[in-house]
């Protein structure tokens, strides 16, 4: 039976990725990334307490902003707004005017380090998560926090949203995703199956499904909205998931401390290709770490942000 | 609806039983009706709510158990996943009809949308309610007019308006938190509980405990083992980079390969220099031949030139003496020879003596060579120990300057009045040319002799002159080491002689008898020996 289902699903050609770019600029750990909504630029917050924006197309440096004064651990681009929102270690979630380059809002409650942020795509509204173990709407105009989602036990490491219910989805240390209704702030549900604290969610951009990843065995696995149904695991990767990343072509992208990294058939959960992320020289072995990763706009690009203070970009072999 | 809930009339009420409060009316009890009667809901105990589920089977017969998660939960139970059909992938589930997973349409999402943001609006406007700017004080609302009677024939008109509110004014009623709700029941646990950790495992994370080497407050026995552990000295074994090997081994070839050539250069230097040394013996020989031949007169060329190894040219073997003695030269010439041969003799047969001469013999002719042996003079009795326990010094030790040196007085100015390094080996090797290997650049290969033999050769046949240098300058001694003064000695004895003159005493004329009578008693000494 279980070989037959196996057998049934045949997993979709990608063609293999390799490594076309490292950028090297930062000062210290690169912990988040994003990609701008035109494609033209995107932007990385590291552990030198620095936000940098780099050029897509050539690798170059644009700017830099400062302003935070811990690490910065979570970037988003509005598609929407001209905004830039950032949150970090110091608590704070800032928002940057991209016209100006200077933060004009401040997102003030967090009573601790603020790990994750995303922002919706329909509405004006900001979530954020966090070692006090809540996530926190915010409605961007007025600042004002609309929702205070608790219930998780431990540090909020992962949070995504989309556009149908679930509208928020959060990935904690106490190894369960939440899946919460935005409308009444409460949990729809609650998914128990990981064993592991869950570090990374991706949300497909067209399937009505999304996936998450923790540390230990089976650790990436795959949910159906809206219910949160159990689909499959993605079985291979025996590391600590840090990031994962999932493009419309049905790429699932799995980046872990050690800096091994696999691609998965996001249909079938079967893996095409396995690599290590290279530390850059000068750099120790055990600097081999992705913390952070993103397709760009189209798909064909990935980029990672690593242990070694590089941003790394892929490509896929053509 | 009224006929409903009249209670029957008075003496018709048998089998009646009140059972809503309506049935009461605005009464009581009613007596003749022997139940348990509760009128305006008096007396009835409030059933408490109880925590205690009522349990549930599902369609099959089976105890719902989940029962117990799912309360509470409102529209949201169903989500709520407790069976096993939830740990299965999907595709292996037989209870979920829908399996796709396409994206609710444009339409759905909109309306998802349009419901959440009505609902967030409310919510964000009742947070930011506090911010709005009030109505501007000091424009009040309308004022309402009341035409109010209280009772016939008078009416009066009454004005109604807001209270005028100081802005600044702290609130009245302080707000109170609302204690939390109860939580929501936590979710059912669907994962495998953590496997026990093996015992490689918990190896692997023992944390060894933490003794210092340098407190110990509660005083614990600590045992060695224990105490080398927590060292963290022997917990990693000392690895050694192959390079330290290779890179000695490298400089042992190199050192041997160095060597090797050294000596390689040295014995091609050597028999160089042998060839050179045997083509200018060579030379030497025929010339020497060709000078015998002239005095000769060239009778026996022929027997010379038949033999042109002279190895035996100026030596004393039997051959060469035969050979010599058949020649027939001179009888000078023999005698000379002969001469030379006895003292040869002689001594070679005084060496062997020596050699075979006890210890102490030996020690006595050493000392009997330097004129330090007495016991002839004891036995003549011309030498006598010293008498006097006080006066037990060497008598020789006194008045020499050698001991001034240190002790001399200030006014003194001697510091040049002795030769620089006399008599040590200091000078000599200072100043001699030590390279015995030999090199090829310097002159005469660098050697002492060499040097001696590149300055005693003749190379423009100039005689015996053309070393000789300054006149006079043969009549020094050949000098080894620096240039040395002398303090000035009178030649003549004048400064002597005027002094004997003027002090007209005479113990230095017996001194200077004595010298030479020593002289001649050590020579006759060393002769005895022989």
């Amino acid at each position: 039976m279980k070989i037959k289902n196996q057998t049934q699903a045949k997993p979709d050609y990608h063609p293999q990725w390799k490594l076309m770019r490292v950028i090297s600029g930062h000062l210290g750990w690169v912990r988040c990334v994003a990609v701008e909504p035109d494609n033209k630029w995107f932007a990385t917050g590291a552990g030198d307490r620095t936000i940098k924006i780099w050029d897509l197309a050539s690798g170059e440096l644009k700017l830099s902003l400062t302003g935070h004064i811990s690490t910065v651990r979570g970037l988003a681009v509005s598609n929407r707004h001209p905004y830039l929102f950032s949150c970090g270690e110091d608590k704070m979630v800032k928002c940057w005017d991209l016209e100006s380059n200077k933060v004009i809002r401040h997102y003030h409650g967090h009573l601790s380090g603020v790990y994750a942020m995303a922002v919706h795509p329909t509405l004006d509204l900001l979530v954020t998560s966090g070692r006090d173990s809540v996530a926190r709407v915010w409605d961007m105009r007025t600042r004002a926090p609309v929702h205070v989602l608790t219930g998780h036990k431990g540090t909020v490491g992962a949070v995504a949203t989309q556009d149908a219910d679930p509208q928020i989805i959060t990935g904690s240390m106490d190894s369960t995703v939440k899946l919460w209704d935005l409308a009444a702030g409460k949990a729809m549900t609650t998914l128990t199956h990981h064993k592991k604290s869950v570090r990374s969610l991706a949300v497909h951009p067209t399937e009505y499904s999304f996936a998450s990843g923790s540390a230990g065995g089976n650790n990436i696995k795959k949910w159906k909205c809206p219910e949160g149904q159990f689909v499959h695991n993605f079985s291979g990767h025996d590391a600590v998931i840090n990031s994962l990343s999932l493009n419309a072509d049905g790429v699932l992208f799995s980046g872990a401390d050690n800096g091994s990294m696999s691609f998965w058939d996001y249909k079938t959960g079967l893996p095409f290709q396995s690599m290590s992320d290279i530390p850059q020289p000068g750099s120790l072995d055990a600097e081999a770490g992705i913390f952070c990763s993103t397709f760009d706009q189209t798909g064909s690009r990935l980029i990672t942000g690593c242990a070694d203070k590089t941003i790394k970009m892929y490509k896929e072999v053509s | 609806m009224s006929k409903r809930l009249v209670a029957p009339p008075y003496t018709h009420r048998t089998g009646w039983k009140p059972s809503t409060p309506q049935d009461f009316g605005d009464g009581g009890a009613y007596p003749e009706c022997h139940i348990a009667q509760y009128p305006l809901e008096m007396g009835r105990k409030k059933a408490k709510s109880s925590k205690t589920l009522s349990l549930t089977v599902d369609g099959s017969g089976k105890v719902k158990y989940d029962a117990i998660a799912k309360q509470g939960r409102g529209d949201n139970a169903h989500l709520i996943q407790t069976s096993y059909q939830d740990v299965l992938p999907l595709a292996k589930r037989t209870d979920v009809d829908n399996k796709e997973m396409d994206r609710p349409s444009e339409d759905q999402i909109a309306e998802t949308t349009e419901r959440t943001k009505a609902a967030l609006e409310k919510i964000v406007g009742n947070k930011i309610k506090s911010s709005h700017s009030r109505e501007i004080a000091g424009k009040p609302a309308q004022a309402q007019y009341v035409r109010y009677t209280p009772n016939e024939g008078s009416q009066r008109v009454i004005q109604i308006r807001d209270a005028v509110e100081d802005p600044l004014e702290p609130p009245r009623f302080k707000h109170k938190k609302v204690p939390r709700g109860p939580p929501s029941p936590p979710p059912p646990i669907l994962r495998s509980p953590p496997r026990k950790a093996t015992a490689a495992e918990q190896k692997e994370w023992m944390i060894p405990p933490c003794i210092s080497n340098w407190k110990n407050n509660k005083g614990y026995t600590i045992p060695l083992d224990k105490r080398l552990a927590a060292d963290g000295r022997g917990l990693q074994d000392v690895q050694i980079n192959d390079n330290f090997a290779k890179f000695s081994e490298a400089l042992f070839i190199g050192e041997r390969h160095a060597r090797d050539e050294v000596r390689q250069r040295n014995v091609m230097q050597q028999r160089l220099a042998e060839k050179e040394k045997l083509s200018k013996e060579e030379n030497l020989r025929q010339l020497a031949q060709k000078a015998r031949e002239e005095r000769s007169g060239g009778t026996s060329s022929g027997q010379r030139a038949a033999m042109p190894n002279l190895a035996a040219y100026g030596s004393d073997s039997d051959a060469s003496e035969s050979e010599s003695e058949s020649e027939a030269e001179s009888d000078q010439g023999v005698e000379e020879r002969e001469r030379m041969r006895r003292e040869k003799r002689n001594e070679r047969e005084r060496e062997m003596r020596i050699s075979h001469m006890g210890h102490e013999q030996r020690a006595k002719q050493l000392a009997r060579e330097q004129n330090r042996d007495i016991s002839e003079k004891v036995a003549l009795g011309l030498a006598k120990p010293t008498l006097s326990k006080e006066a037990m010094f060497d008598s020789r030790l006194y008045n020499q300057e050698k001991l001034g040196t240190s002790f001399g007085d200030d006014e003194s100015y001697n510091l040049y009045d002795k030769p620089l390094f006399h008599g040590s080996s200091a000078a000599a090797a200072i100043y001699k040319h030590r390279n015995q290997d030999g090199d090829d650049e310097l002159v005469g290969g660098g050697t002492e002799e060499g040097v001696d033999n590149a300055l005693k050769n003749d190379r423009f046949n100039l005689g015996a002159n053309a070393t000789k240098g300054f006149e006079g300058a043969e009549l020094q001694e050949a000098r080894e080491g620096p240039v040395e003064f002398e303090k000035d000695v009178d030649p003549f004895g004048v400064d002597q002689f005027l002094n004997e003159a003027i002090q007209g005493n005479n113990t230095s004329k017996r001194g200077l008898d004595e010298a030479p009578a020593d002289s001649r008693k050590r020579q006759k000494a060393r002769d005895d020996d022989l």
